[in-house]
């Protein structure tokens, strides 16, 4: 098994020597979401937006209130610069949260996930609700990126490729396409079926590995950096499959969680699939993410009833809080505070 | 002209026809005479108005209690401001109602009127205060037409008002310019896919107070002569596209968005209120809409106070509009603007002087609140009436919501219901359906369904007000009622039961908040008919009174007319009307009048006798006698070939 450094490190260090010089950034989890479990009558959410919680526990917020924040990055090269991927477009910082600046216009919106290019900082690309954007100017100007795509472009995640970043796969509601050209042009990756593709993962430690979750069609894998695919995890086989995750640490310890199928361990790379031994307080899991500091720690939203994590592949889950959120992101960003 | 008459050579019968002509001739020049007089001199129309105007921020004023700062909206203030009063009550209360600021572009737009209403009323320190106000809060741009058009709207405004400030001077980080600039944009643009393709949003009783309110802002305060000429023109536009389809100040037709009490008592609407206002029609009532208008100082033009009002003669009034935007499972006939899927959606209009009746052609052309016909009669004193008639196919699926929003297969509907409470019902009073197929000739409706059988409500339901009087169930399978000045004629294809409205309770039980306010009393001794067959489908035949000599005559005649149906396999039907036209539909194929397809592939934008817009145009011709309004909205201009008059 083909066991390599995180790609965010070798992107640190190779492309930004002053950031390393400086103190780390240190990973912090957050969370995307929407406080929906009291919303009655009403179109608007309780609270939204994007939040990171402290070690001790306690979240705070991370950039604006905005009503709908599907996600959120930070740039591999400068820690301080941090983008969210919301309704309104994109919003980004320079300088660690302090200020927020919106860098689209009005033609983009329903922006849904952000990646940056690892090699270099300048190129970062956005799945959006209506295709694909893409900025060869870290993130100052943007453009659509979406020749090849279907008219249904409804792109729920994007992924680069970290040893060859021209190269992306995009996470769309009919299926799953490929870039080779920094999403100048796209084409659909043959072997995936037509399906909604709603998240997309790649192993940080054996890179030929990603994991998909889709709609009705369950957990996808491959084994050989995206060119084939294959179903697993039969008893998923006709679930919503919304939250995927690789640890870090580990290409063989997967996870998976969708509508009523509660949380889903696999611990050799997928061949094998086996249920969280304890049931969290709903089976409805919308996001989830493997802790990189914290060995074999995952943490999962459940749709409004909290978000939890487990060290032990789900005999006990530990409350993060979050009651009554509809999470839509889950995930770890290497913050400078 | 007596030479002219002496040159035509008449034959001795027409000769001995002559006094008659003359006759004719005179009574037709004195009736054009006095209907020229029914119209108000144009000051006499602008002084109504105005009084109007007036009444409009009179009563606003009079809402407020100086001594209470904890009651009071941001457009009470604006009213209040606007003529230099209660300033201590509205500065504690627009800090009360920021404390903190919510409800994005529905908070955008009042500010804005308020701070500019009060441009000459407010102090240092409450500028101090709105500045911080907008430096700080991050407002949500929306997902719907509406909002995009309020947000865009409010934040050009707002930055016009400081437009040397700099980033750090707005929530969003870009400055004054930047922010006009794209505001500006987008609302050309919005001006060009609503003049080219129709509005996604449309024809809404409730929602068009929406597209007032922004556009209102836009033609009252902004100082770039191009946006207030866009504010202008689009008030004009909508305003024209409610004009042609108003009965009395009553939207009729076929409605993008329409909520549950409102679909009962179409006087309660918000387009009710404007058409008091601007045309003089039905009974006051206070909305933030009218309040807007009247604060903006919008005048109609003449002509269109003409066609609001003008229902002298029956006519048919053609539109075409699009659907919302769509994300996913796009159906048929979509097609692309700059990238975004949309489809069309084929209105028809019957406007008689006692009637409108109107729809789209079926299917799912806009989420959760769609209607897709209706008929609405006239009414003298509307208010307290439910002079409406419609059916709903209750649909509400992942399918549906997942198409118009970005929101996850599995909690979509259950989100949707959260605001629109009543869309998971299935005694829903509003909504499309993708199994309903509607199309109409004139006063003759026909709907066939074909419903799945694992559809999640395998029902539809027809409106029965309990203003219709004398409803009867012939034996002949036709259920004849009188509404107002009108006849109908129901036949349904299949058997149904008499439920009341809202038999599940869930409306009369208070759930929606103010969607559901005083639904029992609306709802009343109202009922549907409900019919479970899967395979179904009615006629609607409607008439004015003043074309039969008694009800028993209108229903002897209708019961001759010529009617065959099938709902084995496809549903099907053959319809003769009263005026001896041939309808036939099958469910799922273009219907046929006389034989000949429905040509939907020409569909104009706007066609009817008050005027006309073709695809594409961005313009519009509006049209009263020999008097024309253009709209052409490449350039921005408004012109008119009878100026005197407009």
């Amino acid at each position: 098994m083909k066991r390599l450094a995180p790609y965010w490190i070798i992107a640190l260090l190779t492309a930004c020597p002053a950031a390393y010089a400086a103190e780390p950034p240190t990973p912090e989890l957050f969370a995307a979401m929407i406080m929906t479990k009291q919303q009655q009558a009403s179109a608007v959410p309780t609270s939204s937006g994007v939040l990171w919680r402290a070690p001790k526990g306690a979240w705070s917020r991370l950039g604006p209130e905005i009503q709908l924040v599907s996600s959120a990055t930070v740039d591999p090269h400068d820690p301080a610069h941090i983008f969210l991927a919301c309704g309104n477009g994109i919003v980004r910082s320079r300088d660690g949260g302090e200020t927020w600046r919106m860098v689209t216009g009005w033609r983009e919106a329903d922006v849904l996930q952000i990646v940056v290019d690892p090699q270099s900082r300048e190129n970062v690309y956005a799945a959006t609700a209506w295709g694909v954007l893409v900025s060869h100017d870290g993130g100052e100007s943007w453009r659509d990126a979406s020749e090849g795509l279907p008219a249904e472009r409804l792109a729920k995640g994007i992924a680069i490729d970290p040893r060859n970043p021209a190269r992306l796969l995009l996470a769309t509601t009919t299926g799953l396409f490929e870039s080779t050209n920094c999403g100048a042009v796209w084409r659909r990756v043959d072997g995936f079926p037509e399906v909604a593709a709603l998240r997309i993962c790649q192993s940080e430690t054996d890179l030929d590995r990603w994991l998909v979750g889709t709609e009705g069609r369950g957990v996808w894998r491959s084994r050989d950096n995206g060119h084939t695919w294959s179903p697993c995890a039969p008893a998923l086989a006709q679930a919503n499959v919304y939250a995927v995750a690789v640890a870090p640490h580990d290409a063989d310890l997967l996870a998976a969680g969708g509508w009523t199928t509660g949380v889903w361990f696999s611990r050799d790379g997928g061949d094998k699939w086996q249920p969280a031994a304890t049931a969290l307080p709903s089976a409805n899991i919308t996001a989830m993410t493997f802790d990189p500091v914290h060995r074999h720690r995952l943490w999962a939203s459940t749709f409004e009833e909290g978000t939890f994590y487990t060290e032990d592949f789900g005999a006990t889950w530990h409350s993060a809080h979050l009651d009554g959120a509809y999470v839509f992101d889950l995930g770890f960003l290497d913050l400078k505070r | 002209m007596c030479a002219f008459f002496a040159s035509i050579r008449l034959s001795r019968r027409t000769l001995t026809r002559v006094p008659w002509l003359c006759l004719a001739c005179w009574i037709a020049w004195t009736q054009a005479l006095a209907a020229e007089s029914v119209w108000p001199a144009e000051a006499e129309r602008l002084a109504a108005l105005e009084q109007r105007r007036e009444r409009v921020i009179d009563e606003a004023i009079a809402r407020i209690d100086p001594q209470d700062p904890s009651k009071g909206s941001l457009f009470d203030i604006a009213a209040t401001v606007s003529r230099g009063e209660n300033l201590d009550w509205a500065r504690q209360r627009i800090r009360a109602l920021n404390d903190p600021p919510s409800g994005a572009m529905f908070w955008m737009h009042p500010m804005v009127l308020a701070m500019y209403a009060g441009r000459d009323s407010w102090n240092e320190d409450d500028w101090a205060y709105f500045r911080e106000l907008w430096r700080t809060y991050f407002p949500y741009r929306g997902d719907t037409e509406n909002h995009w058009l309020m947000y865009y709207a409010s934040l050009y405004l707002v930055c016009e008002m400081f437009p040397e400030a700099g980033g750090e001077a707005w929530y969003n980080g870009k400055s004054s310019v930047e922010n006009m600039e794209e505001a500006r944009d987008y609302l050309r643009d919005w001006v060009r896919v609503t003049t080219s393709y129709g509005q996604g949003e449309f024809d809404s009783p409730n929602y068009i107070e929406e597209y007032v309110r922004p556009l209102s802002l836009l033609a009252g305060w902004a100082q770039d002569p191009e946006v207030r000429q866009i504010g202008r023109m689009m008030l004009d536009y909508i305003l024209f596209d409610f004009a042609v389809e108003d009965l009395n100040g009553l939207y009729g037709g076929a409605h993008s968005r329409i909520y549950p009490r409102y679909t009962l008592e179409p006087a309660l609407t918000p387009a009710a209120s404007h058409a008091w206002l601007l045309f003089g029609q039905g009974e006051y009532q206070s909305t933030a809409g009218c309040l807007m208008l009247a604060l903006s100082g919008y005048t109609p033009p003449a002509i269109l106070d003409r066609i609001a009002r003008d229902r002298e003669t029956p006519y048919v009034q053609r539109e075409l509009k699009r659907t919302r935007w769509r994300l996913r499972h796009m159906g048929p006939e979509t097609f692309e603007i700059d990238g975004r899927v949309t489809a069309p959606v084929y209105k028809y209009s019957y406007v008689h002087p006692d009637f409108v009746l109107g729809c789209c052609q079926g299917g799912t052309l806009q989420p959760i609140q769609q209607q897709t016909w209706s008929l609405i009669w006239r009414e003298d004193r509307p208010r307290g009436i439910s002079n409406t008639m419609f059916a709903v196919q209750p649909h509400a699926s992942p399918e549906e919501g997942t198409r118009f929003f970005v929101t996850d297969w599995d909690t979509v509907t259950d989100l949707i219901a959260r605001s629109k409470v009543d869309y998971t019902a299935p005694d829903k009073l509003e909504g499309g359906s993708p199994y309903e197929q509607i199309f109409q000739h004139e006063g003759t409706l026909i709907a066939l369904y074909d419903i799945p059988e694992d559809s999640r409500f395998p029902h539809i339901h027809t409106f029965f007000s309990e203003d219709l009087t004398a409803r009867t169930e012939a034996p002949s399978g036709w259920i004849f009622a009188q509404g107002g000045p009108i006849y109908l004629a129901y036949r349904p294809f299949a058997p149904g039961e008499w439920r009341p409205v809202d038999w599940t309770g869930l409306l009369h039980g208070g759930a929606g908040g103010w969607v559901s306010s005083n639904f029992a009393e609306l709802a009343g001794k109202s009922e549907l008919y409900h019919s479970e067959a899967r395979q179904n489908g009615y006629v609607l035949q409607v008439a004015s009174q003043r074309d039969f000599a008694s009800f028993a005559q209108f229903q002897k005649a209708v019961e001759a007319l010529p009617l065959k149906f099938s709902l084995q396999g496809t549903p099907s039907v053959r319809f003769t009307t009263l005026d001896g036209t041939q309808l036939t539909a099958t469910y799922g194929q273009p219907p046929e009048v006389n034989g000949a397809p429905v040509d939907y592939a020409d569909w104009p934008l706007f066609d009817g006798p008050f005027g006309h817009a073709e695809r594409g145009s961005e313009h519009l011709e509006m049209r009263y006698d020999e008097a024309r309004y253009q709209l052409d909205f490449t350039d921005l201009t408004r012109s008119s070939s009878t100026p005197s008059q407009q």
